[in-house]
């Protein structure tokens, strides 16, 4: 999966985010950063996180959100190699 | 208080918090410490704990227990006992060890409506839902209850249901002091923490 057919997807979800003012998602780039750009809530991550899962399929651990960074492309990154563990089990 | 750390892990393996001592599960106190007693737990649905203020907990507060250590009370009743009970149940550990890993952290704190007081010389019931947990982070949301003086309210839980508290189906006597949404905490890796500069 292309990293920018991961940024569409998430973009989508994105969307969905109650909390998320959608005049600010027209021009995100994997630099953008959820907390100061975005001025999305701590709690929303989660969230965003939770619909990541359902949104690409994919399992997160209790670890991955530990280290989880707040920019797209951490999320992009963490979308990718989450694939790619669960294609190696 | 539990010594065995066997029969610790069945507890939380199999049981629940009624009859362990709070102490035993939070890192708060003794003087910041608002759970008296765990009354009734399901570990996957929520909680009911008891306090009674303390003369320092209203003290230069005109004899009040203040609105803000209600919401602290509400928080270490649910989301950090529930929380630490199901984690420690993952992790199959005490909370003794937990402590050691991580620190509870507050995220959020929703809507809170107060509707009446606390002071000196009452008892209070916090009465919590798990609305959602993962990830190590739990949202609760819930009702603090005044009850009545020499009411025994640790009998009146003893035989509580998922249902009852789901419908918040108690006493008339109880008086509601507080409406409490999406008290959210978790669980953060004390490395995550204390990150070197």
């Amino acid at each position: 999966m292309e990293r920018q057919e991961i940024l569409d997807g998430l973009l989508e979800v994105l969307k969905t985010i109650r909390t998320i003012d959608p005049a600010r998602l027209v021009g995100v780039t994997e630099e953008t950063d959820f907390l100061t750009d975005l001025s999305t809530p701590s709690t929303e991550l989660i969230n965003i996180a939770a619909k990541v899962e359902h949104k690409f399929d994919i399992e997160f651990d209790d670890d991955d959100i530990d280290h989880m960074g707040s920019k797209v492309k951490d999320i992009i990154d963490l979308i990718i190699m989450v694939k790619a563990r669960s294609e190696n089990e | 208080m539990i010594t065995d750390r066997a029969t610790y892990l069945d507890i939380i393996r199999n049981g629940n918090l009624v009859g362990i001592d709070p102490e035993q599960m939070l890192l708060h106190g003794p003087t910041k410490r608002y759970v008296d007693k765990y009354l009734w737990h399901s570990p996957n649905k929520g909680i009911v704990t008891r306090y009674s203020p303390t003369e320092r907990d209203v003290e230069d507060h005109f004899g009040i227990f203040r609105g803000v250590d209600q919401v602290e009370a509400f928080a270490q009743a649910s989301t950090v006992s529930c929380a630490t009970f199901l984690e420690c149940r993952k992790l199959n550990c005490t909370p003794a060890e937990l402590k050691d890993m991580f620190i509870p952290a507050f995220i959020s704190i929703g809507n809170v409506n107060f509707y009446n007081y606390l002071e000196y010389g009452d008892t209070f019931v916090c009465l919590g839902n798990i609305t959602f947990f993962k990830w190590r982070q739990m949202a609760c949301s819930g009702r603090i209850y005044k009850i009545p003086r020499g009411f025994d309210v640790d009998d009146y839980f003893s035989d509580f249901t998922e249902e009852r508290l789901l419908k918040y189906d108690i006493s008339k006597d109880f008086i509601q002091v507080a409406e409490l949404f999406d008290i959210t905490g978790r669980a953060i890796k004390i490395e995550l923490f204390k990150k070197p500069e």
